[in-house]
């Protein structure tokens, strides 16, 4: 056990660990997201025929998971440690066990094992197949192999490894609350992080301005497509992605019927959809540049094919 | 001599609620395969079929050497067209020799065709099985499939290895683009190694010193074995919980168990609570001392050493996290009683045209007064009360996180609010019965609620049009009419005996609408019904009636009583394994033959003329009396007897007597008379519905 682990000290160990594998070390999406996998470096780079490493930390927010820093294990916005390999390795378990190692477990003297789990995003029209990870019965990551992103059936297909960092870590070094957790350098997790929990979370229960909200789902819904309209892919992924959040905002302040929440999430899944199509064809027109220079004709050849089949 | 096979692909972790269905039809293709191949069927323990957590294999012992030789005859073209006059071949013949790839001498003339006739190899095993096993596993149905890497292949998870050997040697064979090999890996963690295997003698051994028990019962057994000893360390016993052994045993290759303890604290929280966050969540087993719950509990781990105790802590410090967030829960709902939950149910929608959960248990409310009015038993205030706050548990924090736990949540804190047991207990068991083998709600408060509450979805969803159609059932309404039915079924220690008629409209009223204009719904809702007790009393647990029989007693009658359709069914049951049957039915046969559709019983007396007639009209107003008398009393069988017994009277008459003659008096009266004889049996059955195999009478 590495009794001496801090929260940094897990960042730090798995981003050699993954550069050391040939991943681009990202960094975080400088805009609220519920989750790892809606950064462009994940969404985004899953679609089409180009290869794809990627490791980083993305700060999540999931409002209606706050708790007022009251519950020792949850958190409205945490961190994820978020890697892609693209296409998945037939080896990725092994190497994601020896992540584990890397981080200081002696394997043979825990419990690991792959539990079914699949995971399904509505909002972004994706889903994959997969696995939590119980290390001792704790799920410590979710495993998914992509298989759909924005409605669009991917191939090659892209592992997707997310570690939940504060869980990970608590565990790791026996701690009883997140709070509790040495961030680094002596610095608590708690002090660090717990007003920003409680004021984050009483805004999202008690104080987020509802109607101003509502307003602006609808100026962002408009202005994402205004960007797709312009054929600006990134831009009108970035609003989506604020579709998303400010969504997210309502429902936890407990705004969002039943009967409006099916409509909501159909409007950002028809946003994502349009992403995901025009990324695409943004990147065919660039001549998918990330794939090897000898395999980019077979690669357009094929997109061509598929396209006209699909049309 | 004999031979055997070895089949082994090794995967990533799949699923393991779906491995048994697969192993078993796994197993039905391979003894189908073997079949065809020897036209019997393989010796009994020839095929075995088992899966780990990663691998699934077969082995195949006992193969026959492959299909005998056979001779082939194949009709060409005739004579005729076969041959030119000068008797050499036509084109016709040429092309039959070539589809064919064989010779002119080959050929016999028989019956003016030409025929082939030559001797065809049988399939040898090994091609047999090179050729079919790949199809066989390849196209085993998941019931969710992934791609991965390239995202060519589709299959339940990523394939790896695979062996197949055939006599020790490895017979060459490709499944997902693997080739096949002679060697496998052992233990993810504990032996990640290759693994030399040479055929079914060895492999479960092989693979033991790698960390695999790859025979699932024996996982099954070593964790029974090790719960019971781990359970009794503390004094007490494992919960019962058939289907955790499923579970664990797909999840491990080398199945060890920890016992953990939670913090006893924990235990205020209501223990149905902790028991679904270990078993559901967690997939624990709670531990019992004497009928209660304790604070120890069981994981199962892939490894049989947990010297450190980092498992047994691991689990004991989720499970502690688990139950904090649960108490959490329970003491935040708990400051406010249920009661003031009910008006927040409004923001609860049930279904669009139907409201929401508010509307739903205003509605459960009337048709549970209405049953209990109906019954005249059973607390009408207490049944009313339980059917309004039936659903506040919905808008609670602990049913939010843990919805299977709905309706028990309402119940446990209904009962810590102090209400009376009628009241808790009949939220507590509103969603009872879940299935066929499901308990039922144990006081009549309970059942009458639990049956309103499916009552008003049925009737809702009926009305909107929104029955289920083929094999979507969104709303699981065949679950609930099922459950209506269970509930009218039951006997001890209560009975609800309401007319079905009579509850179709309580629940139709209850929408708003007038069972009279409604017929139309009302008859689709009786019907989905009839479709429920037909399923149910060919189900084993109530009765496991032939599709006759039911038809049969249903003809006579079901809606109005469900526990005297059973007694019915009994007793023609019991009756058609009499000898005397045979004449029950013939007699009732040739009734219903000449009565046709007249249905009218009046007999005038004055009108019988033959003394056969007057024999028959004598004897079946006694016997009709005495049925009646036993039917009143529910003895059905000796009903049946009783009728059985004017057998003799009946045969003379039909000998004797001709029932259409010309004088329309006389035969409209020796018909009503029939009719009166049929009468008597038809109370209880459409005795003439029952299918019969003469030979079984004969032969006694």
């Amino acid at each position: 056990m590495p009794a001496s682990l801090s929260f940094q000290g897990l960042i730090l160990t798995l981003q050699d660990f993954w550069a050391g594998k040939g991943c681009v070390i990202e960094q975080p999406l400088d805009l609220e997201v519920g989750a790892g996998t809606m950064h462009p470096a994940t969404f985004l780079h899953v679609l089409g025929p180009e290869p794809w490493k990627v490791a980083y930390v993305q700060p999540s927010r999931r409002p209606a998971d706050a708790r007022y820093g009251e519950n020792p294990f949850r958190l409205g916005k945490h961190y994820q440690f978020q890697v892609v390999l693209k296409p998945s390795p037939l080896e990725v378990q092994e190497i994601y066990l020896d992540s584990l190692r890397a981080i200081g477990l002696d394997l043979e003297r825990h419990d690991v094992r792959f539990e079914e789990d699949n995971w399904e995003s509505p909002t972004l029209g994706a889903w994959g197949v997969g696995w939590q990870v119980l290390l001792d019965g704790m799920e410590i990551t979710q495993f998914t192999y992509f298989q759909q992103a924005g409605g669009i059936d991917l191939a090659p297909i892209a592992a997707e490894i997310t570690y939940g960092l504060e869980r990970l870590t608590m565990f790791l070094t026996r701690r009883d609350s997140i709070f509790d957790v040495e961030w680094g350098g002596g610095f608590g997790y708690g002090p660090i992080r717990h007003q920003e929990e409680y004021e984050l979370s009483k805004y999202y229960f008690e104080v987020a301005d509802v109607p101003l909200h509502w307003s602006l789902l609808e100026s962002y819904e408009n202005e994402a497509r205004r960007c797709l309209d312009a054929d600006l892919v990134v831009p009108g992924y970035e609003w989506t992605l604020k579709c998303s959040h400010v969504f997210n905002t309502l429902d936890a302040r407990g705004a969002v019927s039943a009967t409006e929440r099916v409509g909501v999430i159909k409007r950002v899944r028809d946003l994502a959809v349009r992403c995901a199509g025009q990324y695409l064809e943004a990147r065919r027109r660039l001549g998918f540049p990330l794939l090897p220079a000898e395999e980019r004709e077979a690669a357009l050849a094929a997109f061509a094919a598929f396209a006209d089949k699909t049309a | 001599m004999s031979h055997s096979f070895l089949f082994e692909l090794l995967l990533e972790e799949i699923p393991a609620w779906m491995l048994p269905e697969r192993l078993r039809a796994l197993e039905q293709r391979l003894a189908a395969m073997l079949r065809e191949l020897t036209g019997t069927d393989p010796a009994p323990r020839s095929i075995r079929v088992g899966a780990t957590s990663r691998r699934i294999w077969f082995t195949l012992t006992d193969l026959p050497a492959g299909q005998p030789d056979r001779d082939e005859e194949i009709k060409g073209p005739s004579a005729r067209a076969a041959y030119a006059a000068d008797g050499s071949p036509t084109r016709a013949l040429e092309g039959f020799l070539r589809k064919n790839q064989a010779s002119a001498s080959d050929l016999t003339v028989r019956d003016d065709y030409v025929r082939l006739r030559r001797q065809v190899a049988g399939r040898r095993i090994e091609r047999l099985l090179a050729e079919e096993i790949p199809a066989i596993v390849e196209g085993l149905h998941w019931p969710k499939s992934m791609r991965w890497g390239r995202g060519e292949r589709a299959y339940i998870r990523p394939a790896h290895s695979l062996v197949a050997l055939f006599d020790g040697a490895v017979l060459p064979m490709q499944v997902l683009g693997i080739s096949a090999g002679s060697s496998t890996s052992g233990h993810r963690i504990l032996a990640n190694r290759k693994i030399e295997v040479s055929g079914p003698e060895d492999y479960a051994t092989r693979l033991a010193k790698a960390r695999v028990v790859v025979d699932p019962e024996e996982r099954v057994e070593r964790l029974r074995a090790l719960a019971a000893e781990l359970a009794a360390e503390v004094g007490g016993t494992p919960a019962e919980d058939e289907g955790i052994w499923h579970q664990w045993q797909y999840l491990t290759e080398w199945p060890g168990l920890v016992r953990s303890e939670f913090d006893e604290a924990f235990l205020s929280i209501p223990f149905e609570v902790l028991v679904t966050v270990m078993r559901v969540h967690q997939k624990q087993l709670p531990i019992w001392r004497e009928g209660s719950l304790t604070n120890s509990f069981l994981s199962v781990m892939d490894q049989t050493d947990d010297r450190d105790g980092n498992v047994a802590g691991g689990n004991s410090f989720v499970t502690n996290a688990r139950f904090a967030d649960a108490r959490f829960f329970h003491e935040t709902d708990r400051k406010r009683p249920l009661e003031d939950r009910v008006p927040e149910l409004r923001r609860l929608q049930f279904q669009e045209k139907l409201g929401n959960y508010y509307d739903k248990t205003e509605r459960m409310a009337a048709i549970a007064a209405a049953i209990r009015d109906e019954l005249g038993e059973g607390d009408a205030g207490a049944v009313e009360r339980a059917a309004r706050l039936a659903k506040a548990d919905l808008v609670t924090e602990m049913v939010k996180e843990f919805t299977e736990l709905q309706g028990r949540i309402g119940g446990i804190y209904a009962r810590e609010e102090g209400m009376p047991d009628e009241i808790w207990q009949a939220i507590y068991d509103q969603y009872l019965p879940v299935n066929v083998e499901g308990a039922l709600p144990r006081t009549l408060g309970g059942a009458i609620v639990s049956i309103a509450d499916k009552l008003d979805t049925l009737a809702g969803l009926f009305r909107i049009g929104l029955r289920p159609t083929g094999s979507k059932d969104p709303f699981a309404l065949r679950r609930a009419a099922q459950g209506v039915v269970q509930i009218l079924l039951n006997r001890d220690p209560w009975r609800l005996e309401v007319p079905v008629e009579r509850l179709l409209d309580i629940a139709l009223s209850a929408h708003g609408i007038d069972p009279v204009s409604a017929r139309a719904t009302a008859d689709d809702l009786r019907e989905f019904l009839a479709e429920r007790v037909r399923t149910l009393m060919e189900h084993p647990r109530y009765g496991g009636y032939g599709y006759d029989e039911i038809a049969a007693t249903m003809e006579s009658g079901w809606a109005g009583s469900l526990p005297d359709l059973q007694d019915r069914l009994a007793a023609i049951r019991d009756a058609r394994r009499s000898p005397e049957f045979l004449s029950i039915l013939d007699s009732a046969r040739r009734i219903r033959n000449i009565a046709g559709e007249e249905s009218s019983t009046a007999v005038d007396p004055a009108l019988l003329e033959h003394p056969a007639e007057k024999r028959l009209a004598e004897v079946s107003a006694l016997v009709a009396e005495q049925i009646g008398g036993l039917v009143a009393e529910g003895r059905y069988h000796a009903a049946l007897e009783s009728f059985a017994g004017m057998t003799a009277e009946l045969d003379t008459f039909f000998d004797e007597v001709l029932v259409m003659v010309d004088d329309e008096a006389i035969r409209r009266n020796r018909i009503a008379l029939l009719n009166r004889v049929g009468l008597a049996a038809r109370q209880i059955a459409d005795v003439t519905r029952i299918v019969v195999d003469r030979r079984d009478y004969n032969a006694r």
